[in-house]
């Protein structure tokens, strides 16, 4: 099937960096929020993106104007995917309200209609089973930023049609991306590898072993990791990082995915990293 | 302690490469080869670093000997990436003065990382010397106690585990999942240019120290030992993962 239209679900960091990322492969892009000064918030993100990507010399001005004209911003659910070809939803990461937005969706799309979740931490089959379009259900995984960022992770399930599989790395590649396929299963490929090496850093942490700069430096240093485990997980957010191992463990079951104790005590005392200016290192 | 004067003993790259570092840093270097005799300056040095192959017979036997010709304020230092400080140390009449000091080559770059590392006896000052002495050559040095498999090898085989696992179970592709820690976050390799990079009878070893020593969640994949049992052992085999030409 030929893409022309895509609905964005979700105007957060994620939705309206997927939404400027189709616009400016020359998609119409129907961007829907709940809200619409969450919606606002989204195309203003995008406009500051594009202005320094103008003054970058990057793109003219006319072209920026281009991409945003691309771009229409909705409340309405029912007018944002009723005429689109592919519907990519970038919601909150609550399994029940990701559900519940997939039951009504297929009610409301046409019946051809590809669904792609931005999830990076639920089933996409469980959601897949509450449509009837399983075949046409699909995972498409961006990393932020959606605008600079190379891949993206298209995750299959059980039911994916091989034809929707094609559809989605066919328009990777159209957006400038490099998609890389991989089965529905906790913390798809990235997640589930970024998760052992951020804990065998924290570990040898726990255990006394090194401290947080030696262990950093030595993956900088020795093998070229632009940040190490410590240095990624005060940027990230202890909290994000807890709740993501936490989900890992009890989905996979095995002892790699265990929380570091020393996670667990920084989120306990709202060391948070570099939001709340301390984490595993002091920022100011 | 402050180290002006270092033997080495052994040769190759890495021996190249620090008498050339050595000598910038103004420091007195004074070599010696592995079948040799004992050569005598190098019983005055401040610092020995032995580079014998990674056997422990030979590194004893190697240490045992410095240990009785060299002065007694000579640190000893093994460069064995196995976890054979407090071992090797438990030889000598000096155990507080021997320190492990592995070297990393860097696989991009013209640089090496090393890891000093910290045996049961290591007195501070031994390291501290070490970490000083490094720190004037401009070599890049981080401190551990010792541990299998060190930090980075620890990190990285464990990753690499993990990554046969997964491609064993057919979630992903191996070329796929190489190329997503590339692109999706910008990892330098992915963990199966990793593994052929660094042999996977290495990696296999690593995990089996690790998995002896720390416990069974690094027990190596089936596949892994597979592909040791096939000489499928990485780049410097012209096959691992990936195949080379």
């Amino acid at each position: 099937m030929e893409i022309k239209k895509i609905a964005v679900l979700g105007a957060g960091v994620m939705g309206h960096g997927i939404a400027q990322v189709c616009a400016q492969a020359g998609y119409e892009v129907n961007m829907r929020d709940i809200k619409d000064e969450f919606v606002q918030s989204g195309i203003s993100k995008i406009k500051k993106f594009l202005s320094g990507s103008v003054e970058k010399q990057r793109m003219t001005q006319t072209q920026a104007d281009e991409i945003v004209g691309c771009i229409k911003g909705l409340t309405d659910l029912k007018a944002s995917v009723g005429d689109v070809e592919l519907v990519i939803e970038a919601i909150s990461e609550d399994i029940n309200i990701k559900k519940d937005m997939y039951k009504e969706l297929d009610q409301i799309c046409r019946p051809d209609t590809i669904f792609a979740s931005n999830t990076s931490a639920q089933s996409i089959t469980e959601m897949a089973m509450v449509t009837k379009r399983p075949d046409k259900f699909i995972g498409m995984h961006w990393f932020n930023p959606a605008q600079l960022m190379r891949g993206v992770e298209v995750v299959v399930q059980a039911k994916t049609s091989d034809e929707t599989r094609d559809t989605i790395v066919d328009l990777c590649k159209k957006l400038g991306k490099e998609p890389g396929v991989c089965q529905d299963s906790p913390g798809f490929v990235v997640n589930r590898l970024l998760q052992i090496w951020y804990n065998e850093g924290l570990n040898m942490y726990d255990e006394g072993i090194a401290e947080p700069i030696d262990i950093d430096s030595a993956l900088k240093v020795g093998y070229n990791f632009r940040m190490g485990p410590f240095e990624l997980r005060d940027l990230v957010g202890m909290d994000i990082g807890y709740a993501s191992t936490t989900t890992h463990y009890r989905e996979l079951m095995r002892e790699q995915f265990r929380p570091p104790r020393c996670l667990i005590m920084k989120v306990k005392a709202g060391d948070l990293g570099r939001k709340t200016g301390k984490g595993f290192y002091e920022y100011k | 302690m402050k180290i002006s004067t270092v033997g080495i003993i052994g040769g190759g790259e890495l021996a190249d490469k620090l008498k050339e570092v050595l000598g910038k840093a103004n420091l007195k270097v004074v070599t010696a080869s592995l079948n040799g005799d004992f050569v005598k300056e190098i019983a005055e040095c401040d610092l020995v670093i032995e580079l014998a192959e990674d056997d422990f017979a030979v590194k004893k036997n190697l240490m045992k000997t410095c240990d009785t010709k060299c002065k007694k304020e000579s640190i000893l230092a093994t460069t064995s990436s196995h976890p054979w400080v407090t071992r090797l140390a438990g030889e000598t009449k000096r155990p507080d003065k021997v320190v492990g000091l592995n070297f990393t080559k860097n696989p991009f770059e013209d640089k090496y990382l090393v890891q000093v590392v910290q045996g049961l006896q290591t007195s501070a000052e031994t390291v501290q010397a070490a970490r000083k002495f490094l720190a004037d050559t401009g070599i890049t040095a981080v401190k551990l106690e010792e541990t299998p498999g060190l930090i980075l090898d620890r990190v990285i085989a464990s990753v690499v585990n993990e990554a046969a696992v997964m491609y064993s179970s057919r979630l992903a592709s191996k070329e796929d999942i190489d190329k997503m820690m590339k692109v999706c976050v910008n990892w330098p390799m992915g963990p199966f240019e990793f593994a052929d990079y660094m042999g996977i009878d290495r990696v296999v070893e690593i995990l089996d120290e690790m998995t002896e020593q720390l416990g069974p969640k690094f027990q190596p994949c089936f596949l892994l030992r597979r592909m040791v049992d096939a000489g499928w052992l990485g780049k410097k085999r012209g096959r691992g993962f990936h195949i080379y030409s």
